[in-house]
C-alpha cells in the first residue's frame, strides 16, 4: 500500500499513529465494556465486585427487568420520532439559515448574526421560559420537542462556515444558469455539504436523544415520555445518593436503604444509549474524502 | 368489608377517650400561660369556626365514594408509581377503596419541576417530602398548603397515634398544623452503631472491642495480620460524616452524632450550642481518626469512595470493622451473602464503642428522632382535601398499615387481637411480606412506626435469635437501645434560606465539610489542633457565635414545647 | 497557497453598492431574507421574550408571582454583592478561570489532532473502528465515568497504584483523589478522553472537504506527509478551528460542573475544585435561592459576551470572524 512509499520519518510517525490509536480505543472501551459486562451479570455478585471484562455470573435477568417495563416501546417510540423529526427540521431551518447568513449583501447580517450569537450566552432563566412555553400551549405536546429546538446557534455557525468554504465557481454558474438563491441552495449546497450535514445532523440527534431535562419540566402524560426519562431518575438516585450531598436527614435515611442493583442500572444503560451510538457507523461513509471534488468536475 | 368495621368503631371509641385524657394531660403541663403558641385543642376548634357546618357532618368513609387527586414525591431519586398496579398497595386502594392517585413524576428534576409548579400555580394536590424543605416551606408561606387542624377530631388515627407534644413541634410558625408526619415513633428507631467482622475476630480470638483503646489495638492487630488484604475500619462514606460520626459519640458521654450535621452544627454544652472546633472530645476524635489514617487502619479512600465500594468490601468479607449512620442494610445483605459459603462468617454488632472509663450507657452513636423522616403535604389545589387527610388517617391507622406490610387481609394476616396487632395465619410468608415491603417502600408515605414496629417483631420475637432476620435482631438489641431522643435537636434548627442566618449556616456548613476530612487526615495532632483552631477563627468571622445562639432558643423552645425541660 | 483559508466568493459589489431605497433593495434579495425571517421569528420567541426574567437578578423574586414580576421588590446588586462576597470567591474564579483554560490549552487541539492522526489512516476498517470507539465515552454519564476512574485510581486494590508499585516507582499507595496538586491533571485528561472522539467529528468533516488535488501535487513534489499536514490539511480547515476558538472563549466561565462534582467528593479538594457552577450550585439551587442563581448566570454572560467579543476581534485579523 501508500505505506512502501512513505519515507522513514513518515513511517515512523504513521506507526505511532497507529499505536496511540489502539491504545486510546482501548481506554475509550473498558467503560462501555464494562457496563455491558455488568449489565449481563448478576445484581449480588457484581456488588461483590471484580467484574471487569469478563461477566462472572452471566444472567439476562437485568434485561428482562429493563424490557418488562410496559411503557419501554411506547418511550422508544416517543425517543425515535423526537430524535428523526426534530434532527430534520432543525437540521434544514438551520441550514437555510446559515445560507442566507453567508450572503454578504444581506441587509441587516451583522445585526442578525448578533442577534443570533447573543442567545448562546444570555438567557431569560428556567421560570420565564416554561411560562411562555405553557402560554404557547406547548406543555403535554409533542410540538414542545421540536419547535424551540429548530435553531441551534452553534449550529449555524458551523454551517455558515463550511458553506463559505464551498468553491465560489459553482454558485456562479448555476446563477448564470438561471438558478434562483433557493435552488442554489437545494441544488448545489446542500448536496455538496454531506459531511457537514452528517456531522451536525449527528450533533442534533445526539442531543435530542439524550436530552432528559425537556420531559420533566413540560411533559406529564406518560405517553410522551422518551427513554431517557426511564434512565435519568435511576442515575439520579445513584448520583445524589452517593456523589450529592443533600441535607443530612435525606442522606441518614438513604443509607438505610439499598439501592437499585449496578447491574439493572447498568442494563438500563445499555437498552438507552445503544440505539444512538449505533448511528454513528452509518454517518461515517459521508467522511468519504473527494465527494465534492468529484461533483465539480462534472 | 363487613370485619372491618367494628374494629373502627372500636378504635374510634378508644380515642374519644384517650384524646380527652391526652388533652387534659397536656393542658396541664402547659398551664404556665405566656406561650404565645396555641395548644393543639385550641387550634383545632379554631379550625373548625373557618370550616363551619363542614365539621358537623359525619366524617367521610374511606372507601365509600371514589376519591381521586394528583400526588407528588419531591425528591431527584423517587417519585411515585406511575400507575396504581404497580405496587400492591396502590393496586389493593384501586381495587377496594375506589381510589385513583394520579402520579406527578420529578423524573430526577424535582429542584427545577418544583419551580416551576409554584410560578405557574400549577401544584399537585398532594406533596410528600422532606420535612423542613425549603420549597415545602415556601409553599406554607405562601399559602399553599391546607391546614390539617380541622380534619384532626374528626378521624381517630392521627390524633391517636402521634403524641400531642409532638404535633405541638410540628406546628408551623402560624400554629397550624400543615404536615402529616411519616415513621413517626413513640421509640427508638436508629441503626446507627459499629459491625465487626465475625471470621477476623475469631481469628484474632476475640479481644475486648469496649474502648477506644481495644478498638486501636483491635485495629493493629488486624493490619498486621492481614495486611492490605483487610480494611481495619471502613467508616463508610465520610463525607456524610457516617463513621467519624459514630467515633465522635465514642469521646464523652452525650455526645451527639448530629453535632457535624448541617442541622446543628454545634455541641450541647451547659444547656446551650457551642462551637464544634472548640469541643475537645471532637479535637480528640479527630486525632483518633487522623492517627487511624497515618497508619493506614482506617480506609484510605473513606473520603473519595462511593457507597457501591462500600458494600463491595463487606460483601467480599474484607472489612473487620464497619460503623456509620446505618450499617445495617449494607451489612445484612453481606452477612447474608458471607454465610452462604461459610456458616462461620458473617457480622455482628457491638455494643458503642468508648473513651476508656466513661459511661457506656451514656455513649449514643446515633439518636432517633421522633417525628420520623418526612412529611406528607395537601395543597389548596385539593379538589376535596378532607377527603385526602380521610385516606391518610386511614393509611397511618392499623388496617392501613398492615396492608402496607403484609399485604391484603386474609393472605398473611386475618384479624386483629386485643392491641390491634394483626393476627399472622399460618400461610405467613416471609418471602412475599419481604417483596411486599419493598415494593410498597415508596407509597409508605405516613408510616405509624409506633404501630408497625411491635407488629413486625410479633413475627421475629417468635423465633430463636439465630433465625431471626439479621437486622432486626441487632436493631432490638443494640442500634435501638444504645440511641438517645434527639427530636428537640432535630426540628427547625434550620434558618430560613434566604436570611441572614440562612447564609452563615451554608458559609458554617461548607467549613465543617472541608475540615472534617482536613483533620481527619491531617498529618500529627499538632496539625488538627492547627486546623481546628482556624477553622474556629473562620467561623467566627462567618458569624457561627449568631447561628449558634439562634440555634440554642430554638432548641430549648423545642424541649418546652415537648415538656423535656 | 491554499485558497479555502481565505476566499470570500459572497463579496458581490454590484449588490453591496447598491443605492436603491431601502425597500426596493430588501424586495430585491427578499429570497434571502426569507431564509433567515424564520429563525429570527423562532429566536426571537423562545430566546428573547423570556428575556425579561434577567430583571429578576435585581429583584426578591417570589416564584408565586409568576409572570408577574413587578410584583416583587427590587433590591438593587444584592445578590451581585451577595456572590461577590462569598468567602472563597477569589478561590472560585480562580478555579474557574485555571480550569476551563487548562480544558481549553489540552482539550481544544486534542480532537484535532485526533481527527489528523485518523486521516493518515489508510486501513478503512480500522479507521472506522476507532472513530466509533473514540466516540462511545461521550455517552457515558458522569456517574459511569466516575466510577471507573475512581476504582482505577483507587488506594485499595486501584490498577494504577498496584502497577506503579509493581514497576517501582512508588513504595506506598498514592490517594491520587485526595491531593490538590493531582486534581486538575485528573480532570482535564479525564475530560479530554472523554470528548476526544465526539468533537473530532467535526473536524473530520472539515477535513473531508479538502481539495483531495492538492495532496496529489504535494505527493509528486515529494513532500512528506507531516509537510503536507502542516501546509495543506490543517491551512485548508483553520476557519473552522479559528470560529470554533471565539466560540471557546465565550465558555471561559463554564469550567465544569457533573465531572467536578464527581471527581472532585474529598472536601480537601475544594480549595482546587471549587468552580462558580458547583458553588451556586451548593449555595443556591439546593436552597432554591431563584434570584441569586439568575445574578450568577447574568454575570457569567456578561462576562462571556465580553471575551467572545474580544476573541472576535482578535481572530477578525485572520479574515476569520462570527461578524
Amino acid at each position: 500500500m501508500r505505506l512502501k512509499r512513505l519515507g522513514a520519518a513518515d513511517r515512523a510517525m504513521v506507526i505511532c499513529i497507529y499505536v496511540f490509536l489502539v491504545l486510546l480505543s482501548f481506554s475509550a472501551l473498558y467503560p462501555f465494556w464494562n457496563t455491558l459486562v455488568v449489565s449481563l451479570n448478576e445484581g449480588m455478585d457484581t456488588a461483590k465486585g471484580g467484574v471487569t471484562f469478563w461477566p462472572r455470573v452471566l444472567t439476562w435477568t437485568n434485561y428482562d427487568i429493563v424490557f418488562g417495563d410496559k411503557n419501554l416501546l411506547n418511550a422508544f417510540w416517543i425517543s425515535i420520532s423526537r430524535t428523526v423529526v426534530g434532527t430534520v427540521s432543525a437540521t434544514l431551518v438551520t441550514a437555510m439559515l446559515a445560507y442566507g447568513m453567508t450572503k454578504s449583501y444581506l441587509m441587516g447580517r451583522k445585526f442578525y448574526t448578533f442577534f443570533f450569537v447573543f442567545t448562546m450566552y444570555f438567557g431569560g432563566g428556567l421560570i420565564p421560559t416554561f411560562l411562555l412555553i405553557k402560554s404557547l400551549g406547548l406543555m403535554n405536546n409533542f410540538l414542545v420537542f421540536i419547535i424551540p429546538a429548530l435553531v441551534s446557534v452553534w449550529n449555524m455557525i458551523v454551517f455558515r462556515t463550511f458553506f463559505k468554504g464551498l468553491p465560489a465557481g459553482l454558485e456562479e454558474s448555476a446563477q448564470i444558469d438561471g438558478c434562483s438563491n433557493w435552488g442554489i441552495f437545494a441544488k448545489i449546497i446542500l448536496p455538496l455539504s454531506g459531511p457537514v450535514i452528517a456531522t451536525l445532523g449527528l450533533f442534533t440527534a445526539v442531543a435530542h436523544w439524550n436530552d432528559w431535562f425537556l420531559p420533566t419540566i413540560y411533559i406529564f402524560d406518560q405517553q410522551l415520555m422518551p427513554v431517557q426519562s426511564l434512565l435519568r431518575r435511576l442515575l439520579n438516585a445513584n448520583l445524589i445518593s452517593e456523589q450529592m450531598g443533600i441535607d443530612s436527614n435525606t442522606v441518614e435515611r438513604m443509607s438505610k436503604k439499598s439501592i437499585t442493583s449496578k447491574s439493572l442500572v447498568s442494563a438500563t444503560i445499555m437498552v438507552v444509549t445503544l440505539p444512538i451510538i449505533a448511528v454513528y457507523p452509518f454517518v461515517q461513509k459521508y467522511f468519504v474524502k473527494g465527494v465534492m471534488v468529484g461533483s465539480m468536475k462534472e | 368489608m363487613k370485619k372491618l368495621k367494628k374494629p373502627n368503631v372500636w378504635i374510634l371509641a378508644t380515642v374519644v377517650a384517650l384524646t380527652t385524657a391526652l388533652a387534659g394531660c397536656s393542658g396541664n403541663s402547659n398551664g404556665e400561660g405566656g406561650s404565645t403558641k396555641p395548644s393543639p385543642t385550641n387550634t383545632a376548634k379554631a379550625g373548625e369556626k373557618d370550616n363551619a357546618g363542614e365539621s358537623e357532618d359525619a366524617p367521610w368513609v374511606f372507601g365509600s365514594e371514589p376519591l381521586e387527586f394528583t400526588a407528588y414525591t419531591h425528591y431527584g431519586w423517587q417519585d411515585f408509581p406511575e400507575k396504581m398496579e404497580d405496587v400492591p398497595l396502590w393496586k389493593y386502594l384501586k381495587e377496594n377503596k375506589q381510589l385513583n392517585i394520579k402520579s406527578i413524576q420529578a423524573k430526577g428534576n424535582h429542584a427545577q419541576l418544583m419551580s416551576t409548579m409554584m410560578a405557574s400555580g400549577d401544584l399537585p394536590e398532594l406533596i410528600y417530602g422532606d420535612r423542613y424543605n425549603p420549597d415545602i416551606e415556601r409553599l406554607i408561606d405562601n399559602g399553599k398548603i391546607v391546614a390539617l387542624d380541622p380534619y384532626l377530631d374528626k378521624y381517630p388515627n392521627l390524633k391517636k397515634w402521634l403524641d400531642p407534644q409532638l404535633m405541638d413541634l410540628l406546628r408551623s410558625k402560624d400554629g397550624k398544623l400543615y404536615k402529616f408526619p411519616n415513621w413517626y415513633t413513640n421509640k427508638s428507631t436508629n441503626t446507627a452503631g459499629y459491625v465487626v467482622n465475625k471470621k477476623i475476630y475469631n481469628e484474632l480470638d476475640q479481644p475486648p472491642l469496649q474502648t477506644m483503646d481495644d478498638l486501636y489495638a483491635y485495629l493493629g492487630k488486624v493490619k498486621e495480620k492481614y495486611g492490605d488484604e483487610v480494611v481495619p475500619f471502613e467508616p463508610d462514606r465520610t463525607v456524610d460524616g457516617q463513621g467519624i460520626g459514630v467515633l465522635y459519640t465514642g469521646f464523652a458521654e452525650g455526645n451527639n452524632y448530629k453535632s457535624l450535621s448541617s442541622d446543628v452544627q454545634g455541641v450541647i454544652k451547659d444547656n446551650k450550642l457551642t462551637s464544634l472546633f472548640m469541643d475537645p472530645s471532637f479535637r480528640e476524635s479527630q486525632k483518633f481518626v487522623s492517627k487511624l489514617y497515618r497508619e493506614k487502619l482506617i480506609s484510605q479512600d473513606m473520603f473519595t469512595q462511593d457507597r457501591g465500594k462500600v458494600l463491595e468490601k463487606l460483601m467480599t468479607g474484607r472489612v473487620a470493622v464497619y460503623a456509620g449512620s446505618g450499617p445495617t442494610t449494607y451489612a445484612s445483605q453481606a452477612h447474608n451473602e458471607l454465610i452462604k459459603t461459610d456458616p462461620e462468617a458473617g457480622y455482628f454488632m457491638i455494643k458503642p464503642i468508648h473513651k476508656a472509663g466513661l459511661d457506656q450507657s451514656n455513649i449514643h452513636p446515633g439518636g432517633y428522632d421522633r417525628l420520623g423522616w418526612n412529611i406528607t403535604t395537601i395543597t389548596t389545589k385539593a379538589k376535596d382535601p378532607e377527603k385526602i387527610f380521610a385516606f391518610l388517617d386511614w393509611l397511618t391507622g392499623p388496617e392501613g398499615m398492615t396492608i402496607q406490610f403484609f399485604g391484603p387481609e386474609g393472605g398473611n394476616w386475618k384479624g386483629f387481637d386485643e392491641n390491634e396487632q394483626p393476627i399472622f395465619t399460618d400461610q405467613y410468608d416471609p418471602a412475599q411480606v419481604t417483596e411486599i415491603q419493598a415494593l410498597n417502600d415508596r407509597v409508605m408515605i405516613v408510616g405509624n412506626t409506633s404501630y408497625i414496629d411491635p407488629a413486625k417483631m410479633k413475627y421475629e420475637n417468635a423465633k430463636p435469635p439465630e433465625e431471626q432476620n439479621w437486622s432486626a435482631r441487632y436493631q432490638s438489641t443494640i442500634t435501638w437501645p444504645s440511641a438517645n431522643d434527639i427530636t428537640a435537636l432535630n426540628n427547625k434548627l434550620n434558618p430560613e434560606p434566604d436570611s441572614e442566618l440562612g447564609d452563615i449556616r451554608q458559609k458554617i456548613l461548607d467549613l465543617i465539610t472541608q475540615v472534617l476530612a482536613e483533620s481527619a487526615t491531617a498529618s500529627s495532632d499538632e496539625k488538627v489542633d492547627q486546623i481546628l483552631d482556624k477553622a474556629q477563627a473562620d467561623a467566627e468571622s462567618y458569624g457561627y457565635n449568631k447561628l449558634l445562639e439562634w440555634r440554642t432558643e430554638q432548641w430549648l423552645e423545642n424541649k418546652k414545647t415537648l415538656g423535656m425541660e | 497557497m491554499p485558497q479555502a483559508a481565505t476566499e470570500q466568493p459572497y463579496n458581490r459589489p454590484d449588490r453591496r453598492h447598491d443605492r436603491k431605497p431601502f425597500l426596493s433593495r430588501l424586495m430585491k434579495q427578499l429570497d434571502v431574507q426569507l431564509m433567515v425571517w424564520p429563525s429570527i421569528i423562532i429566536i426571537f420567541v423562545f430566546a428573547y421574550i423570556p428575556m425579561y426574567g434577567v430583571l429578576t437578578a435585581f429583584m426578591d423574586y417570589n416564584l408565586f408571582t409568576g409572570a408577574r414580576i413587578f410584583d416583587n421588590p427590587w433590591v438593587g446588586f444584592k445578590h451581585f454583592a451577595a456572590f461577590f462576597d462569598a468567602p472563597d470567591f477569589g478561590t472560585i474564579l480562580r478555579n474557574t478561570i485555571v480550569i476551563s483554560l487548562l480544558k481549553f490549552v489540552i482539550g481544544f487541539p486534542a480532537p484535532i489532532l485526533l481527527a489528523l492522526m485518523l486521516n493518515e489512516v489508510r486501513h478503512m476498517l480500522f479507521k472506522r473502528f476507532v472513530q466509533t470507539i473514540t466516540y462511545l465515552p461521550h455517552f457515558m454519564s458522569w456517574v459511569i465515568v466516575g466510577g471507573v476512574v475512581m476504582s482505577l485510581l483507587s488506594t485499595e486494590n486501584g490498577s494504577i497504584n498496584i502497577m506503579l508499585q509493581k514497576t517501582g516507582a512508588i513504595d506506598e499507595s498514592i490517594n491520587f483523589l485526595s491531593i490538590k496538586d493531582y486534581f486538575w491533571t485528573i480532570l482535564v485528561s479525564t475530560n479530554v478522553w472523554k470528548e476526544i472522539g465526539f468533537s473530532s467529528i467535526v473536524y473530520l468533516a472539515a477535513i473531508a472537504g479538502v481539495d483531495q488535488h492538492m495532496y496529489e501535487a504535494a505527493d509528486i513534489d515529494g513532500a512528506s506527509k507531516f509537510k503536507q499536514i502542516y501546509l495543506i490539511t490543517v491551512p485548508s480547515i483553520m476557519p473552522v478551528i479559528i470560529i470554533f476558538m471565539i466560540l471557546a472563549a465565550g465558555n471561559l466561565l463554564n469550567a465544569g460542573f457533573e465531572d467536578i462534582l464527581i471527581l472532585a467528593q474529598n472536601p480537601l479538594l475544594r480549595p482546587v475544585s471549587d468552580v462558580i457552577d458547583t458553588y451556586v450550585y451548593r449555595v443556591g439551587l439546593q436552597n432554591q435561592k431563584y434570584s441569586y442563581a439568575v445574578a450568577v448566570g447574568l454575570f457569567k454572560a456578561i462576562i462571556s459576551i465580553g471575551l467572545l467579543t474580544l476573541a472576535n476581534y482578535l481572530a477578525r485579523r485572520s479574515g476569520n470572524s462570527l461578524w
